[in-house]
């Protein structure tokens, strides 16, 4: 804009000196008042600069002369116009530069933003349309956000309700379950009644888990863990003897255990279940992690040999109840896994990727930053503390 | 004959409850309060107390610091959120273990029966009186002193301090103990273990910021001595 303002103005004035060219021609007839004459016909000193030749009336000014006069005279105007089309175009500049940052900052998040207005034109008129759209954007979002966190807190507080009915339920449903004088219809109904209570329990288990990274309490219980042990435990109590795992010994990396071994029972469980055999797990350290500091990542992978994930799935993968395959809409899970997964990796400061195995088959990928222990058990098996 | 004394508000959970550990082979006494509760608890003769933290009136915690003032029944507690202070809390106020609601009747008890195994009243046989520069542990009796007076330790603070004094300087790890005092699985919760610690020092220790007897390595858990 302000090449515009530059070459408007410079334009402005070739043109007026051209003018003033003309003006000089027509006004050599005419008799000004002394004052006025020395003006229009500029400095005496400029009178020395002309000459005439013997018998040649007309008085010329000095060729060499006059082009440098000339040329000083031009860049002076120049240098002069361009200062004052800056000076000119400040004021307008000025609050249309503050405006774009204002509305930068704005974009970036920062909804408080206002700009002050100064003078009362066009220009302030637009600053206080600006503080009006932001104020109104402000308190939209500022509503939208309470009711958000309104119905997370009622889906968290629901939850919690649900688990006093429930621990009666849980109490007795086995006992049902379990009696020997339950025959036939009797007997389905009460292994049902058992069978859906665990699923319940799950079910608000699950939600009360997601509604605690919701309301920001979620905490990590950091231990050192020992990632082969942890794998290894992981597979055995679920009876997963035909997954394999690819671990190294002796990786020991600080994280929450349950949140780990939960992670992992997800990704597993959705390659046996949605996948096919067979599916490997893998575990190693890798440089890498946030900002790039130079740490190290611990990189899980649970990759299965099925068809791989639906690419209309992708993009909802971790949301939550999101359930790929709806004709087998009756599963196990909650449909909250991947997402309370996803959350369990993010609060360690990691993520999970989705996406396909080079060899056929799903591929999750977990990164954790990898914080290890400070020193090996051995050099503080006796009296040294790291 | 294992009695129970199971305090639980909620009338439905209660008598689910009550049912529950009945087919456990539990006897069970049950009460609705926490006041209640600590009336009948001299006559009910308990052998341990399951606990519901949320009560009207005198809350879990309450109760249990009560019943710490002239027991050392064990005490589980039932908490339907597991969070933080619940466990530190439920410890701090003397509690042993806890379960989170729904509980799932297996689970109850095989809290019921690591707790009470803590409390075996005979330590093994022969078991002589080991001294630690001012701490006088009695494997056999199971009795602590400290200082020439006795320590009352609930059962297990005396666990604890029991695995780890049996083999002193050997470093513990948090997973470690909380399979071999809580005998929990793999993933129970190490912030038992913290807070058993804590509430042990604030027993036996002269200083708790520098505990001799129960010393902390740090990223590897815990060691008694080397004092």
């Amino acid at each position: 804009m302000r090449t515009r303002l530059v070459t408007a103005f410079v334009a402005v004035a070739l043109l007026s000196a051209l003018l003033s060219s003309w003006f000089h021609t027509l006004i050599e007839s005419y008799r000004l008042p002394g004052w006025l004459d020395g003006v229009v016909r500029g400095p005496a000193f400029l009178g020395s600069l002309r000459y005439s030749t013997p018998g040649h009336p007309p008085l010329r000014v000095v060729p060499h002369t006059a082009l440098v006069f000339f040329a000083l005279e031009v860049a002076v105007l120049l240098a002069v116009i361009t200062a004052v089309a800056a000076a000119a175009s400040r004021p307008v500049l000025l609050p249309v530069r503050r405006l774009a940052r204002a509305a930068q900052r704005m974009s970036g998040g920062d909804l408080s933003v206002r700009i002050e207005p100064r003078g009362r034109d066009e220009l302030t008129e637009l600053v206080t349309s600006f503080n009006g759209m932001a104020a109104a954007l402000q308190d939209k979002i500022g509503e939208l956000e309470r009711m958000e966190s309104r119905a997370r807190q009622f889906a968290g507080d629901v939850s919690h309700e649900l688990r006093t009915p429930l621990t009666a339920m849980t109490a007795v449903a086995g006992i049902l379950h379990e009696h020997p004088g339950l025959t036939g219809d009797a007997a389905t109904a009460a292994r049902l009644v058992r069978q859906e209570v665990l699923h319940l329990n799950r079910l608000v288990e699950d939600l009360i888990e997601i509604s605690r990274f919701d309301a920001g309490t979620a905490q990590l219980v950091i231990d050192d863990t020992d990632i082969a042990l942890a794998v290894d435990r992981c597979l055995r109590v679920r009876n997963w003897a035909q997954v394999s795992a690819e671990v190294p010994a002796g990786l020991v990396v600080q994280l929450d255990r349950r949140r780990f071994d939960v992670v992992l029972a997800n990704l597993v469980g959705n390659a046996l279940r949605h996948g096919a055999a067979p599916v490997t797990v893998t575990a190693g350290l890798e440089p890498g992690g946030p900002g790039g500091l130079g740490g190290h990542e611990l990189v899980v992978t649970v990759r299965d040999h099925g068809e791989g994930l639906p690419a209309a799935a992708m993009p909802h993968l971790f949301d939550r109840f999101y359930k790929a395959d709806t004709a087998r809409a009756r599963s196990e899970g909650s449909g909250l896994g991947l997402a309370i997964a996803a959350e369990n990796a993010r609060l360690h400061g990691g993520r999970i990727d989705a996406g396909h195995h080079p060899g056929g088959g799903a591929l999750f990928t977990v990164r954790l930053p990898a914080v290890q222990p400070a020193c090996s058990k051995a050099a503080a098996a006796d009296w040294a503390t790291c | 004959m294992v009695t129970v004394l199971l305090v639980e508000d909620d009338p439905a959970a209660r008598q689910g409850l009550e049912l529950a550990l009945r087919r456990l082979g539990y006897q069970v006494q049950a009460a609705a309060t926490g006041e209640a509760a600590l009336r009948d608890f001299r006559a009910a003769a308990a052998d341990v107390v399951v606990l519901d933290l949320m009560l009207p009136g005198l809350d879990g915690f309450e109760v249990c610091r009560r019943l710490r003032r002239d027991s050392d029944v064990p005490v589980i507690m039932l908490t339907a959120r597991g969070d933080d202070l619940d466990i530190v809390g439920g410890l701090e106020a003397g509690a042993d273990d806890y379960v989170v609601k729904p509980v799932e009747p297996r689970v109850l008890d095989a809290r019921l029966r690591a707790v009470i195994r803590r409390t075996a009243r005979t330590g093994p046989p022969g078991g002589a009186a080991e001294t630690y520069d001012g701490l006088m542990i009695d494997r056999g009796a199971l009795i602590v002193r400290r200082a020439g007076a006795d320590v009352s330790l609930t059962p297990t603070e005396l666990r604890l301090l029991l695995v780890l004094s049996g083999s002193p300087r050997q470093v513990f790890s948090r997973e470690q103990l909380l399979g071999l005092v809580w005998e929990h699985d793999y993933l129970g919760d190490s912030r038992l273990v913290d807070a058993c610690v804590q509430r042990l020092r604030a027993k036996i220790e002269t200083d708790t910021s520098e505990p001799r007897y129960v010393q902390t390595v740090r990223g590897f858990g815990y060691r008694f001595g080397p004092v």
